[in-house]
C-alpha cells in the first residue's frame, strides 16, 4: 500500500514538479519555424496541385474514407492555414487556436491519400496534437503582453518530457524495426540506395562496398536505439548532439526524405538544460530589444490542467504509442511483404519494394476481360505505391469496379453493358533486392475481399 | 559504451572486408555507361534520323517532279528508313526530345484519317495545332504515301501533295532543333549520374521501361483487343497502311535491347550498358534472364510471315503468346532491374516506402 502510494508520490512529483518554461519557449518557436517552412516547401514544389488538385481518386485511411479533398483550388486553403497558424505559433498569438488549426489542417491533408504517407507526416501531427495541450505561449509570446496574468517562468515538467518522450518513441521503435537479417547481415536496402551513389567523389568507391552498406545499416540501428539515453545524460549530451546533427545531415545528403532531418535536429535540442534555453532566450529576447533577463515567477497552481486529468490522458497516450507499433506481432507472416500493421511504426527507410501491377476487369455474363490502363486512373506515385501495398490493391479494386460498374462500352461494332465486373490482378513484387515474386494471382476477385484490419489471406506467400 | 559500439562497428567491418575480397566485382560507373550511351547510340541515331529525314524530303521532291509509281516507291522506302531509325531515336524521350515535344509531333498513332482529309480538301491547316495533333509525324504518312489509291491522290490532288510536303518539312524542321541542342546537351547528360528522379541516368532507365511498355501496350496489346475486352481493333495499329507493322516493332525491341546491353547504334561495338550494371551488382542471373528475354521476343516477332492486321484475323494465339513474352518481360526490367539500381521513380519525399 505504502509502496504504491509513494510510487504514485513519486510519479505525480515527477511530472508536476516545476521546471523553467525556456526549453518549451524556444520548442514553440523552432518547431513552429519547422512546419512554416515545411508548409512553404510543400506548396512552393507545386505538389498541392500534383497531388491533391489534379488526382481524380485518393487512397483514404481505414475508417477515414470519408475525409475528401476539396474542390479544385480550394485545396490551397488547408495550406495556408497551416502557413498562418505556424505564424502565430510562433510568435504565440492566439497560440491554442492556432495549434489546434494547424494540427486540424494538416492532419486532414494527411488523411486525404495514404499514397504519401511519410513516418515524419505522422510524427509532426501527433506532435502538433500534444502541443495543442502545453502552455507554450506563456512566456515570451504575444498572448502573454497581451495578457501578462497568464505569464509564467516555471511550468509542470510533464510539458517537457512528453516531447521528448515522443522523440524517444521515434527513435526506440526506428532501431527497433532495424533488428533484422535484411538490415544488419544484408545491409539492405541501405546497399541498394548507397551504391547509386557511386559517382560522388572519393567516398562513391566506398558506397557501393557491401561492408559499407552494413556497416552504415548498424551504425544506424545502435545510433536509433541509443542516441535518447545518451541526449537525456548530462554527460554525455554534447557529444550526442553532435551526432544528432552529423546523422542527420548524412541522410540528408543522401536520400530524399525532405523535412525530416531538420525536424530532428532542431526538435532534440528539447533534451538541453534550462540554462542552455534560457541563455537562448535571453539573446532572442536582447534582439527584440527587451531588456528583460529569465527570472523566476512563481506561478499559481490554478493555472495549469488539472493533474488528474493530465495524468490519465497521459497515461492513454503513452500506452498507445507503445502498442501501435507493436500491432505487426499480430498478424503471421512477413511484415515487409504483407506490411500489416506497418505504418504509424517508426519504420524508416526499412524496405525497398518495387511492384508491377496488371489489373483486369472481367465482363461476368460473356467471360471477357480488359486489362486496365493504371495511368488513366492513378498518378505515377500512386500507382507506384498501389502496387506493393494490398491494402491500396483492394481500395484500386473497388475504384475500378465503381467506375466500370453499369457503363456502356463500344469497341467497334460491339457493345456490351457492364454490371458487376470482377477485378482481377497480376502483381510481381521484388523486395529488398531479392529477385521478383508473385505478390497476387490473377484467380482472386479483388472486390470479394473486405477491406478491414483482418490477416489478409489472398496474398502469395513470401519466399526467402 | 562507445568503446563496445566502436569494437562491434570495426568487427562488422572486417567481416564484411573479408567475405568481399573473395569475390571481386568489375567495375561499373554510370557516368561511363552515359558516355557511352549518348555518344554511341544516341546522337549517332539522332544524326541517322535527321539524315533519314531529309532522305525522305528529297525523296519526295523528286516524286513531285517527276509523278512515278517508281519514285512514290523510292520515297516509301524513305519512310520505312526513318520508321524504323526512329524506333531508338523516341526511347530518349528527356532533354531536348521531351522539351521540343519530338515524340508527340513525329511518333503520335494511330492518325485521324478524317482530320487529315479535311485538312486536305480546305487546304488550310495549321499543323502545330492541337487538333492537329493526330494528324501529322510518320502516321500521317504511312496513310498518306501507303493508302489505297495514294499514288492516284498525290497525282491529281496538288492539295494532298502540299499537304505530305508540308507533314515532311515539319519533321525536318522540328528535329533539326533536336540535333543541335543535343550536341550542348551531351556533357549536361554525361554528368548527370544522381539519384535523383530527374537525374539523366534515372530518365533513362525510366524512359527505357515506359518505351518497352509502350512496345507491349500500343504496338500489340491495344490492336489485339487486349483493353477491349478481347475485341480486336485493328484502327490502332501502327503502320497499318504500309503493313510493316511487325518490322517496327522487331525493331523497336532490338533498339530497347541494343541500349540495354551498351551497344553502338553504328559500330554494333559491345560498351558498357544496363547489363554491365547488373553484372557488376552481382545479378549475373538477371541479366542472362532479360537477355535472352529479348531475343525470344524478337525471334517471335520474327516467326510471323504476314503483316500484323492478317495474322491478327488468322492467328491470334501466336500474337497471345508474343504478348505474354512482352508482359513478362516487363516484370524483369521494371521490376528487377530497376529496382536493382536504386532509381527513384517520383520526386516526392521518401522514406523508403
Amino acid at each position: 500500500m505504502t509502496v504504491t502510494n509513494s510510487l504514485s508520490a513519486n510519479i505525480n512529483n515527477f511530472l508536476h514538479q516545476k521546471v523553467s518554461i525556456a526549453p518549451l519557449i524556444i520548442f514553440r518557436i523552432i518547431f513552429g519555424a519547422l512546419l512554416l517552412f515545411g508548409a512553404l516547401r510543400f506548396v512552393s514544389k507545386g505538389w498541392v496541385e500534383q497531388l491533391y488538385i489534379l488526382p481524380n481518386y485518393h487512397f483514404g485511411y481505414l475508417g477515414f474514407e470519408w475525409v475528401e479533398k476539396l474542390p479544385g483550388n480550394w485545396m490551397y486553403l488547408p495550406f495556408v492555414l497551416m502557413i498562418l497558424s505556424s505564424i502565430f505559433i510562433i510568435i504565440g498569438y492566439y497560440y491554442r487556436i492556432s495549434a489546434t488549426l494547424f494540427f486540424l489542417s494538416f492532419t486532414y491533408v494527411e488523411l486525404i491519400d495514404k499514397s504519401y504517407y511519410l513516418n515524419h507526416y505522422y510524427f509532426v501531427s501527433l506532435m502538433c496534437f500534444i502541443m495543442i495541450w502545453l502552455p507554450a505561449n506563456r512566456y515570451f509570446s504575444l498572448d502573454a503582453t497581451r495578457n501578462k496574468t497568464i505569464e509564467v517562468s516555471h511550468i509542470p515538467q510533464w510539458t517537457i518530457r512528453i516531447i521528448q518522450f515522443q522523440l524517444g518513441v521515434v527513435y526506440l521503435f526506428a532501431g527497433l524495426a532495424k533488428i533484422n537479417p535484411d538490415w544488419l547481415i544484408e545491409g539492405q536496402p541501405l546497399g541498394t540506395w548507397l551504391q547509386a551513389h557511386h559517382n560522388i567523389p572519393i567516398i562513391g568507391t566506398f558506397l557501393q562496398e557491401k561492408w559499407m552498406a552494413v556497416s552504415f545499416s548498424w551504425a544506424g540501428c545502435i545510433y536509433d536505439l541509443l542516441i535518447v539515453f545518451f541526449l537525456l545524460a548530462a554527460k554525455t549530451r554534447k557529444f550526442a548532439y553532435f551526432v544528432v546533427v552529423v546523422f542527420h545531415l548524412i541522410t540528408w545528403l543522401l536520400f530524399p526524405i525532405g523535412v525530416f532531418p531538420w525536424v530532428m535536429i532542431f526538435s532534440t535540442l528539447i533534451f538541453f538544460s534550462p540554462q542552455f534555453h534560457e541563455k537562448l532566450l535571453n539573446r532572442i529576447q536582447q534582439l527584440f530589444k527587451k531588456n528583460k533577463q529569465f527570472i523566476y515567477s512563481p506561478s499559481s497552481e490554478t493555472n495549469f490542467l488539472p493533474k488528474r486529468l493530465v495524468n490519465s490522458v497521459l497515461a492513454v497516450f503513452i500506452l498507445f504509442q507503445v502498442l501501435i507499433p507493436f500491432r505487426y506481432a499480430l498478424y503471421p507472416g512477413n511484415l515487409y511483404w504483407t506490411e500489416e500493421g506497418y505504418r504509424f511504426s517508426w519504420r524508416v527507410m526499412l524496405m525497398h519494394k518495387e511492384g508491377h501491377a496488371v489489373f483486369y476487369m472481367k465482363d461476368i455474363k460473356t467471360g471477357r476481360e480488359s486489362e486496365i490502363n493504371n495511368a488513366k486512373f492513378l498518378t505515377r506515385t500512386q500507382e507506384d505505391q498501389m502496387a506493393t501495398q494490398p491494402d491500396m490493391i483492394l481500395q484500386y479494386a473497388q475504384i475500378l469496379k465503381e467506375y466500370y460498374n453499369g457503363q456502356l462500352l463500344h469497341y467497334g461494332d460491339q457493345q456490351f453493358l457492364i454490371e458487376n465486373p470482377s477485378i482481377h490482378a497480376d502483381i510481381y513484387v521484388s523486395l529488398n533486392n531479392r529477385l521478383s515474386q508473385k505478390f497476387v494471382d490473377k484467380r482472386h476477385d479483388l472486390t470479394s475481399f473486405e477491406y478491414n484490419l483482418k490477416h489478409r489471406t489472398w496474398l502469395e506467400p513470401f519466399k526467402e | 559504451m562507445l568503446r563496445l559500439i566502436s569494437l562491434l562497428l570495426v568487427i562488422t567491418v572486417f567481416i564484411s572486408c573479408r567475405k568481399e575480397d573473395e569475390e571481386e566485382t568489375p567495375d561499373f560507373n554510370k557516368s561511363a555507361l552515359l558516355t557511352n550511351l549518348s555518344g554511341e547510340i544516341i546522337l549517332p541515331a539522332i544524326s541517322q534520323f535527321a539524315g533519314d529525314l531529309s532522305d525522305l524530303s528529297a525523296s519526295f521532291d523528286q516524286f513531285t517532279a517527276d509523278n512515278s509509281a517508281a519514285n512514290l516507291a523510292v520515297t516509301q522506302e524513305s519512310l520505312k528508313a526513318a520508321y524504323l531509325t526512329w524506333q531508338t531515336v523516341k526511347i530518349f524521350d528527356f532533354g531536348p526530345v521531351r522539351n521540343n515535344g519530338i515524340k508527340g509531333s513525329i511518333g503520335t498513332y494511330p492518325s485521324d484519317t478524317a482530320v487529315i482529309a479535311s485538312n486536305i480538301s480546305s487546304g488550310s491547316y495549321n499543323l502545330s495545332s492541337i487538333g492537329n495533333a493526330d494528324a501529322i509525324g510518320l502516321s500521317a504518312l504511312d496513310y498518306l504515301l501507303f493508302k489505297q489509291g495514294a499514288l492516284t491522290s498525290l497525282t491529281t490532288d496538288p492539295n494532298y501533295t502540299q499537304y505530305v510536303a508540308d507533314v515532311i518539312d515539319k519533321m525536318v524542321n522540328e528535329f533539326s532543333t533536336v540535333v543541335s541542342q543535343w550536341q550542348t546537351y551531351k556533357a549536361t547528360f554525361d554528368a548527370s549520374t544522381g539519384t535523383s528522379s530527374t537525374s539523366a541516368f534515372s530518365e533513362l532507365v525510366n524512359e527505357f521501361n515506359r518505351d518497352f511498355e509502350l512496345a507491349k501496350t500500343a504496338k500489340v496489346g491495344i490492336p489485339l483487343g487486349k483493353q477491349s475486352l478481347g475485341i480486336q481493333l485493328p484502327e490502332y495499329i501502327e503502320a497499318r497502311y504500309s503493313g510493316f507493322s511487325l518490322e517496327v516493332l522487331a525493331e523497336s525491341v532490338r533498339a530497347l535491347q541494343n541500349l540495354y546491353n551498351g551497344i553502338g547504334f553504328n559500330s554494333g561495338t559491345n560498351g558498357q550498358g544496363f547489363d554491365d550494371y547488373l553484372i557488376h551488382l552481382e545479378k549475373s542471373a538477371l541479366d542472362g534472364t532479360i537477355d535472352t528475354g529479348f531475343t525470344a521476343i524478337m525471334n517471335k516477332t520474327n516467326s510471323f510471315s504476314n503483316t500484323f492486321e492478317q495474322e491478327m484475323a488468322v492467328n491470334v494465339p501466336e500474337l497471345d503468346e508474343l504478348y505474354s513474352l512482352l508482359q513478362g518481360h516487363v516484370v524483369h526490367i521494371k521490376t528487377d532491374m530497376t529496382s536493382s539500381f536504386g532509381v527513384l521513380i517520383t520526386y516526392q519525399d521518401n522514406d523508403g516506402d
